[in-house]
């Protein structure tokens, strides 16, 4: 096979976790217009939450399950207690108020569990490679990919298919509207938020087996996160995704045919979208 | 709406004391430090604070690029010091023009977007120009950065007017230096050139129905901010005798914001007060609790939610209530400069 | 106005620098020998700096006094900053007189504390990599106990290839900068002496997270060695990764710049198992200083040292023989003192050359163990081989003459 052909693959398993990364981020940029640099702690602790469960003798599968309700639920008490009131404010504030959040996560996840990075094993039955024609390709990120693609239709689903999905659509254009029509606003955006936080955490707990759980983990992912959601479009679900596999395809083609240059690249594609079309490729104007 | 950046116009007589509360504070700083090092540190990163404060207090943009100026400054006065040798005092020159371009640059781009949009830019050039510069080691010494830097004291042909060796020495200078940028400082801000950015940052649509030139206004704030910013950087270097990758990195951008923030917006000295607080406070905390950011992140998150006038407001709203007075002045003032 | 505000200013500038020309640094003229410590407290190395330091702690209570004056020592936290740690080099060395520095992991930050020990006639040991430590950019202050990309090549290649006679094609995985050039060039001296095929290379950034886009360039190549001369959390992760995708099983996996014990904790017995490891330390090697080490790590802290934890003693330690071996505190008879000192220490026979001021001492290729066969929670390699290599002071670019 050639090898262009095996880096568009492994692309696509690095861009579907990268669309994952970014859905939560965009979702909530849509509906609260403010960029959540905490972001990346959510997906901090959803690796260290990950591993803690592990530790106990937990499968992995539980913590799949059980970790981005903890998070999601951590998320939705941050909504309440702490970003509605920097609402009114102005919008620098809100960026600052998370920035916060993010370094007093990351400084707890160190008193917490060292400052040594930790390893999180692959569960059993996804152990191994999976190996056709010239193709090696472990298991485990085969999972991945099928998985993020599940969720990507789920929360498709709930997006277009549900109310509350409308109701987040059309906050998304008009928060005033919304709430003249009798939608509690500000129900839906602690919901939306602790999506968003719940997002970022099944993200950690997908990528802890590939990367382990390492404090700096959250700054890395933030960085990518931001990348998928300028290039994909701010607030928009599909631009998540083609952005998110995008972002993936050309890093892993890139590590054949300029390796040094790939980070570089990925800035430049962003300023570059920021400049000639800032709602990114598939956003919405407004 | 915008009710959270603060900076007020300033009565000369308020200017004034603040310059004397600047000297006060320089010369207060060798009397009760024994770090002639910190003290430098304090009133550089104080300077870059200010640059940082231009833009967010006076004109209302976020700006994540501050380490690219900083950066350019500590790279460029590395460069004209050791490779192609200048004398001090044009290498500095040249610092501060490098500071200045690198902003007019970004800022050139940056400004095309508002909002959210310009944040992500400016933290977008950012990361790219952190990894320009580690990829050009021939130029930037890459990772390792420039080293080797000199100090070389202020002569006139041979006669050495100043000598800079000792920290305490170098510490006079930049005190020098930093009492001057100051004081231009705040006479950029009360001109009606540093009125009219409160009003582009008060309401921008206003402003720009009045006439003004928003894109012009815009530019010409980070153009001094970066010259601020750049002379910061080389300071810096030549006190560390290092211009390391570390100063360009997304971590620079976010100190010297922390530290406006923490400080407060409201004036231009209240960031002399961030700086000193985030760099004296982390240094004595970090020998005694190695996880000291968690409670400067919690003193940020306090300052985003409700005070955000900052350390400074704080010490106002103490003042105010200890000698009982209300300065009614003021109130007026400031309802009259919003739209 | 303007010209009056000028005036006042200038004349109230001249004032507060006058002051700062008076000012000078006062030395601390008190009993104790100050030492400083500085490492990463904060940031991506924290892990090392956090063992680092109870390094130097175990030498300064071991030793507690040296020419009747207690010994006292300060942590300074770099942040894994250079300009950090070079302001908190200067601030130490002005607050508490502090001559005499152990510590620097990262070499960005070592090489700035090492010109700024110098210029503040003080000591600094370090244990960072960079090969300008000891080469272009020597100074007469600055000391490193690590051995350098020359020999950690040199006893990681050489070993694995006589093991593997058959292993003629290498792929390596080298991070961008001046350190992983110089592992990389090292490598590729070996294999084209001994006449093997380098069949591709991979950079990438000092923040990557993300190995499988090289890993599967570097399958498709097909080697028979896969070398990987990234360190810390890069090499963990690419490791990490490689396993994944299996090729630990279908060719040798080559880590050449290993951290040790605290590597292999972290990524626990099955990841490290048949792969190879170069290492600094291990402390399971019989020398008798380290067995020392040894029991005096586990009286006290309940666990065996670690690379940072060794490295760091040693540094301290070395510093302190060498101030009774001068019989005095002063930095320049310590420096003279030092030079060319051979002693007994943790990897064996040890010596600090004087043309350099690098120590010669052994550099460990190490294998990992199967879970079951560990004799200990701490036994996950058997030591394969281990050997002195460095290059000749003519070489080396070091000018101390």
């Amino acid at each position: 096979m050639s090898i262009y052909l095996l880096q568009v693959i492994n692309g696509i398993g690095i861009g579907m976790l990268y669309f994952l990364l970014a859905v939560g981020l965009s979702i909530v940029f849509g509906l609260l217009r403010f960029v959540n640099f905490a972001h990346g702690a959510f997906y901090l602790l959803g690796a260290y939450f990950c591993f803690q469960m592990m530790r106990w003798g937990l499968s992995f599968w539980l913590a799949l399950a059980v970790v981005p309700l903890v998070v999601g639920a951590l998320g939705w008490l941050t909504e309440k207690l702490v970003l509605r009131h920097v609402y009114a404010k102005a919008h620098e504030f809100h960026i600052l108020v998370t920035v916060g959040l993010a370094l007093v996560i990351q400084e707890l996840v160190i008193l917490q569990w060292g400052p040594l990075g930790e390893n999180v094993p692959v569960p059993d039955m996804l152990q191994g490679v999976v190996m056709w024609g010239g193709f090696v390709y472990p298991k485990y990120r085969l999972f991945v990919i099928g998985f993020t693609a599940v969720l990507a239709l789920g929360l498709w689903y709930v997006l277009e298919g549900t109310r509350l999905g409308s109701a987040v659509r059309a906050g998304s254009e008009s928060t005033e509207m919304v709430s003249l029509l009798g939608i509690d606003v500000f129900r839906i955006f602690s919901l939306v938020f602790a999506l968003g936080a719940a997002t970022a955490a099944i993200a950690g707990v997908l990528a802890a087996p590939m990367r382990g759980a390492e404090p700096f983990m959250g700054i890395e992912a933030l960085g990518v996160a931001f990348v998928v959601v300028v290039v994909g479009g701010m607030g928009s679900f599909s631009g998540a995704l083609i952005g998110g596999l995008l972002i993936g395809v050309v890093q892993s083609v890139m590590s054949t045919v300029w390796a040094e240059g790939a980070r570089l690249m990925i800035y430049v594609a962003m300023a570059a979208v920021l400049l000639l079309r800032p709602h990114g490729l598939l956003g919405r104007k407004g | 709406m915008n009710t959270a950046m603060t900076t007020k116009t300033t009565t000369p007589l308020r200017r004034h004391f603040h310059l004397l509360l600047a000297l006060a504070v320089v010369l207060a700083m060798p009397l009760t430090m024994q770090s002639g090092s910190l003290a430098s540190e304090v009133l550089i990163y104080g300077l870059a604070a200010m640059g940082c404060n231009l833009l967010l207090g006076h004109t209302g943009l976020l700006s994540f690029g501050q380490g690219i100026f900083f950066g350019l400054g500590s790279y460029t006065i590395a460069l004209t010091l050791t490779r192609w040798p200048l004398p001090m005092p044009l290498a500095l020159a040249l610092a501060i023009g490098m500071g200045a371009l690198g902003a007019a640059l970004v800022g050139w781009v940056a400004i095309r977007q508002r909002g959210t949009y310009f944040v992500m830019l400016t933290l977008a050039f950012a990361q790219m120009f952190y990894f320009i510069a580690y990829s050009m080691p021939g130029l930037t010494g890459g990772d390792n950065g420039l080293m080797d830097i000199p100090r070389p004291s202020l002569a006139v042909g041979k006669v050495t007017l100043w000598p800079l060796a000792s920290p305490w020495q170098y510490y006079g200078f930049v005190a020098m230096v930093f009492l001057v940028a100051f004081w231009l400082l705040q006479r950029v801000s009360a001109s009606i050139f540093g009125r009219t950015l409160l009003a582009v940052r008060d309401n921008e649509e206003r402003a720009g129905a009045i006439g003004y030139d928003l894109r012009l206004l815009k530019l010409q704030a980070f153009v001094i901010s970066g010259a601020v910013t750049g002379l910061a950087g080389a300071l810096h270097a030549m006190m560390t005798g290092i211009a390391p990758l570390a100063n360009a990195e997304y971590h620079t951008s976010e100190m010297i914001l922390v530290m406006t923030v923490i400080g407060g917006t409201g004036n231009l000295l209240a960031s002399l007060l961030g700086s000193a607080f985030y760099l004296l406070v982390g240094d004595w905390l970090s020998t005694l609790w190695p996880r000291w950011l968690l409670i400067l992140g919690v003193v940020l998150m306090v300052v985003s939610l409700g005070l955000q006038r900052g350390l400074w407001g704080l010490g106002e709203s103490a003042w105010n209530r200890l000698t009982g007075r209300r300065r009614a002045g003021d109130d007026a003032a400031s309802q009259g400069g919003r739209a | 106005m303007h010209r009056r505000q000028l005036l006042q200013l200038s004349a109230l500038g001249a004032l507060s620098a006058s002051l700062g020309m008076n000012r000078d640094a006062w030395a601390q003229a008190s009993g104790a020998i100050q030492f400083g410590c500085p490492v990463p407290m904060s940031g991506a190395f924290a892990a090392n700096g956090k063992f680092a330091d109870l390094g130097m702690k175990l030498a300064i209570e071991q030793y507690g006094t040296a020419l009747n004056r207690p010994l006292a020592y300060t942590l300074l936290d770099t942040e894994g900053k250079p300009a950090t740690a070079v302001r908190k080099v200067q601030e130490a060395s002005q607050q508490q007189g502090t001559r005499f520095f152990a510590g620097g992991i990262l070499s960005s930050e070592s090489l700035a504390m090492g010109k700024e020990a110098e210029k503040a006639g003080g000591i600094f040991i370090t244990t960072a990599g960079a090969d300008e430590i000891t080469g272009k950019d020597c100074n007469a202050s600055t000391f490193r106990w690590s051995v350098p990309t020359f020999g950690a090549i040199e006893q990681t290649v050489r070993p694995l290839i006589d093991a593997h006679p058959k292993a003629k094609r290498w792929y390596t995985i080298t991070p961008q900068y001046v350190f992983g050039d110089g592992l990389l060039s090292a490598a590729k001296n070996i294999f084209k002496e001994k006449g093997l095929e380098h069949v591709g290379n991979s950079y990438h950034s000092l923040t990557e997270k993300e190995f499988s886009g090289y890993l599967t360039n570097a399958m498709a190549a097909k080697p028979d060695v896969l070398l990987l001369l990234n360190f810390g959390s890069q090499s963990s992760d690419a490791l990490r990764q490689a396993v994944s995708f299996g090729m630990n099983k279908n060719m040798i996996v080559l880590v050449a710049w290993a951290s040790g014990l605290e590597q292999f904790e972290s990524l626990g017995a099955d990841l490290c198992e048949g792969v190879y490891f170069g290492a600094q330390y291990w402390h399971a090697t019989q020398a008798p200083l380290n067995l020392e080490l040894v029991k005096r790590s586990n009286d006290k802290f309940k666990s065996n040292p670690n690379y940072s934890l060794a490295g760091s003693y040693i540094c301290t330690k070395l510093l302190i023989d060498g101030i009774v071996k001068a019989g005095t505190a002063e930095p320049k008879a310590v420096v003279a003192a030092l030079e060319g000192m051979k002693y007994a220490g943790l990897t064996g026979d040890e010596e600090i050359r004087k043309g350099d001021h690098q120590v010669l001492k052994n550099y460990y290729l190490l294998k990992g163990k199967a879970k079951a066969k560990m004799a200990n929670k701490d036994d996950y390699v058997e030591v394969v081989s281990s050997g002195k290599s460095f290059l000749p002071l003519d070489q080396t670019g070091c000018k101390l003459a």
